[in-house]
This record gives structure tokens, C-alpha cells and sequence, in this order.
């Protein structure tokens, strides 16, 4: 039997990550004592709010742990956070404020919705991998009814019904869901901020991805699998969603004293609230 | 009978000359109001001259500042180091971070705002003076969610204490910012670095008009 060369190359990545994933998850005690990332304050400090814990048991003090993240090769991070900024001004704003000026909004919707809609499977098994089954039915009824009554995708005619719009899962948060911490933090070039977790989360849902899993058991059709289209589908994807969200960026980055710890607090709590839904 | 947008404008009249007759305001009516006004300024044709941009903005800082409680999101985004600033430091840390946030977001949404809608979805009651708003901001066809956090102050006013956006919190944000700063700095350096931060930013929005 012959594997592709992509296919034995990631399953190589995973059992990496993997098993430097079980490096980089010390013993919670270990994480408490020292955090090289976020500074953790003990309970009795923390003002109370009963929304971060509702049950009102040592309230602050896990929900600071679970925020602080390990973070032993900042000095690589902060260069590449440097990278992806100066790669935001210099050319993805400029592309995607000149596309959204030039694109209608109907059309960059429908790309959107292409698009997500083609990631449906990725969602849906993700659903069930965590035995969410109503949102699992959700992703699929989306999926059959935008990708036939919907042209592919193109149109999310289900849009305002929200039992056919559960919350966005993907195999990072599969993987939360089953108490994988974070690992460590890490800031690709050209992806952005993660962790070691949602790395390897990253992988396998590129394998869910119908595209890549064609890839995956060699079924060849043609352009549609081939690497130019792909990586020509991301930038498109990446443009066009980054031209709904102009200034997002900037807004938190001015709001901050020191942008890097502000976008690195900002991912982990936004990861812990995905996982939690 | 009095037409309805007439009894609406009444009544935030009433609200903002009054305020003892905001008492027994609903929490989800304490966002709502100044929002809605704020959106109202925000689309005035007479704020559409150049040059009315930092007017517009004291309009605007006017509405949105009685909706939150500066003391307590201050408080909360020290939070352990609290106890090391003195009266003096207390106050004017909350004072320079209640005028930066203030800066910093609306700034954010003059630049902005392209008719993006409000929906506003429930009030959940942990208990009679702490509740969680939810609302969502609709762009297009990108829904952000974003959560209001208040507490019921002694004078029974219900206020913001923490904006909770896509599930990032901003008090727990700048908890860890000023946290790490804290760690090797005393209270006036950080309340040094706030100042030079807004006089920078006055300057810039100064030069924007």
C-alpha cells in the first residue's frame, strides 16, 4: 500500500505534537507554582464574580489558572507576533479593505457562506466527537439543506433559525472538551496565535476538511485537490473574511498597554469560552 | 394622546435630568437607553462637519460614562495589587483608566460604525444586585456577541463592571497587563504609563479633529 508523502509527513506531525504535548503538560501543581506566561493571583484577592463560576466554590483562583498559559518560547512568539502585525498593515489590510471596496457585500457574504459551509463536516464531526447530538443535527441539517437549496453553500438560507445554528466546534475544543490543557502558547507566522493543543487541533480538523481528506485517501480530482488551489482557497478565504473584521484588530491593540500579553490573554479566554459552550 | 417617539424622548429626557426616576430602571434598560442615544449621535447629520469630531465625542463620553462603574472596574482589573496603592494612587489610576477606555472605544466607534444593529437578547439574574446583559452586535452577517456585566451599587443604580466581548473580558485582560507591569513597577509607574498613553492619544485624536 502506498501512503502520500502529505499524509505520512502529518501523521509524523501528530505523534510530535503529541508527544511533546505530554512534555509540556506539567502537574497542575507545577503550573501553579511557576507560570512563565500570565502571573496567577491567589483567591482571597481576586474580586468576586459569580458569572466566572457560578457554582460560588473558590471563586477567581481556578478560573486565573485555567487563563494563565505557559509560554517558554516567548522570545520566538514576540518576533512572530511582530511578523503577523507588519503582515496585517503592509498587505492583508490594504488587499482586504481594496476587496471589500471593490467586492459587494452579497458576494463577499456568499464567499463567507461558501466557505463555511464547506467546513460544515468539520463542525459536525467535532459535534459528535464531544456527543453534542442536537448541535451534530444542527451542522448537519445546515449542511444538506445550504448545500442543495442553498447552491453549494452560497447561500445560508438557514441563517436566522438557531437550531440550525449551534455553537462553532472544531478538534481543539474536542480536545479541551476531554481536558487537554493548552500546552504551551505559540504565534505561527501567517496563522496567528495558538497553543499546542489547538495546533494539533488545527491538523486534525484539516484532515476533516473534505478537500484535504480526498487528499488524504487519494482520491485525485484533479484541480480540486491539487496544492495551488488550496493554498489559492485559503488566501481567498482568509481575504475575505478579514474584510468583515477591519479594525478589530487595530481597537484591541490600541486599547492595549502591552499588545502582546493583550492578545495572548485575549485568545486563552476566548478558547476557554468556546470550550465551555 | 402623545405620539410614541415623543413619549421616548420624554422619557430619556426625564431619565437623564432625573436620574432619581432611573431607580427602578431594568439593567437591560440602563444599556439600552444610552446605546440607542449614542447610535442616534453617532448617525446626526450636524456631527457629519469636519471638525465637530471631538464635540461629537464629549457628546457621546456625556451618555456612556453613568452606564459604568469606574471605581469598581478598576478595582477589579488591579485586583490583588490593589492594596498597594495608597488613596491618592486609587483615585487617580481610576480616573486616567476611565478617561483612556473612554478614548480608546469611542474613538474606535466614530471611525467605525457602519449602521451596525443591536440586538438585545436577556438579562441573566445571578442574584438581586449582580446580572449579565447579552447583546450582539450585527454586522453584515457577523453576529459578535458581547455580555454587560453589573452590579447594583447602595444607591440602587445598576452599572457595568465588565464587558465580556466573543468571551474575552476586558477587566481580566488588562488584570494580566497591569499584573505583569505591577510585578517589577510601582503604582505611579503604571499610573505614569496610563497618562503618557492618553496624552499621546489626546494628541492623535487632537490632530484627527
Amino acid at each position: 500500500m502506498m501512503i502520500k508523502p502529505s499524509l505520512s509527513f502529518s501523521i509524523v506531525m501528530v505523534f510530535v505534537l503529541m508527544g511533546s504535548l505530554a512534555w509540556a503538560n506539567p502537574p497542575a501543581t507545577e503550573t501553579t507554582s511557576a507560570p512563565p506566561g500570565d502571573a496567577v493571583a491567589s483567591a482571597d484577592q481576586v474580586p468576586f464574580d459569580p458569572f466566572d463560576n457560578p457554582s460560588g466554590e473558590s471563586y477567581g483562583d481556578k478560573d486565573l489558572m485555567l487563563q494563565a498559559v505557559a509560554d517558554p518560547i516567548e522570545g520566538f512568539n514576540r518576533t512572530m507576533f511582530v511578523f503577523n502585525d507588519k503582515l496585517y498593515f503592509w498587505v492583508l489590510k490594504p488587499v482586504a479593505s481594496g476587496y471589500r471596496v471593490v467586492v459587494p457585500t452579497p458576494v463577499r457574504v456568499s464567499v463567507k457562506d461558501f466557505f463555511f459551509n464547506l467546513m460544515g463536516p468539520v463542525r459536525f464531526f467535532n459535534c459528535l466527537f464531544q456527543g453534542k447530538w442536537r448541535s451534530a443535527e444542527g451542522e448537519f441539517c445546515r449542511f444538506m439543506v445550504n448545500s442543495t437549496a442553498g447552491f453549494l453553500g452560497l447561500f445560508n438560507v438557514v441563517r436566522d433559525k438557531p437550531s440550525f445554528n449551534p455553537p462553532e466546534e472544531d478538534f481543539g475544543q474536542t480536545l479541551g472538551y476531554y481536558s487537554v490543557g493548552n500546552g504551551l502558547y505559540i504565534i505561527w507566522p501567517l496563522f496567528g496565535p495558538s497553543t499546542l493543543r489547538d495546533s494539533v487541533g488545527s491538523i486534525g480538523d484539516w484532515a476533516l476538511n473534505p478537500i484535504s481528506f480526498m487528499q488524504l485517501v487519494n482520491v485525485d480530482a484533479g484541480e480540486l485537490t491539487s496544492g495551488t488551489t488550496n493554498v489559492i482557497a485559503y488566501g481567498v478565504r482568509i481575504v475575505n473574511d478579514t474584510s468583515f473584521r477591519i479594525g478589530d484588530y487595530e481597537s484591541l491593540k490600541n486599547a492595549a498597554l502591552d499588545p502582546y500579553e493583550a492578545f495572548r490573554n485575549a485568545y486563552i479566554q476566548n478558547r476557554l469560552s468556546k470550550i465551555a459552550q | 394622546m402623545i405620539p410614541k417617539s415623543i413619549a421616548a424622548a420624554m422619557a430619556v429626557f426625564l431619565v437623564m435630568v432625573f436620574p432619581a426616576a432611573a431607580v427602578s430602571m431594568e439593567p437591560l434598560a440602563v444599556i439600552k437607553v444610552p446605546i440607542d442615544t449614542v447610535i442616534a449621535i453617532l448617525n446626526d447629520p450636524q456631527y457629519k462637519v469636519a471638525g465637530t469630531k471631538s464635540a461629537q465625542r464629549d457628546e457621546i463620553w456625556k451618555i456612556v460614562k453613568p452606564m459604568f462603574d469606574f471605581d469598581e472596574i478598576a478595582k477589579r482589573a488591579v485586583a490583588r495589587n490593589w492594596n498597594d496603592f495608597n488613596d491618592a494612587e486609587k483615585a487617580a489610576f481610576t480616573d486616567v483608566f476611565a478617561q483612556f477606555l473612554g478614548n480608546t472605544y469611542i474613538d474606535k466607534i466614530q471611525g467605525e460604525y457602519h449602521n451596525e444593529q443591536i440586538v438585545y437578547l436577556g438579562q441573566d439574574f445571578y442574584s438581586d444586585i449582580y446580572v449579565e446583559v447579552k447583546t450582539q452586535i450585527v454586522r453584515e452577517t457577523l453576529t459578535i456577541p458581547v455580555n454587560y456585566r453589573m452590579l447594583k451599587g447602595g444607591d440602587g443604580q445598576w452599572k457595568v463592571y465588565d464587558i465580556i466581548v466573543e468571551g474575552v473580558s476586558l477587566v481580566k485582560n488588562y488584570r494580566t497587563q497591569f499584573a505583569s507591569i505591577l510585578s517589577k513597577d510601582k503604582p505611579a509607574q503604571l499610573i505614569q504609563q496610563l497618562n503618557d498613553k492618553l496624552a499621546e492619544q489626546n494628541k492623535r485624536l487632537a490632530e484627527n479633529g
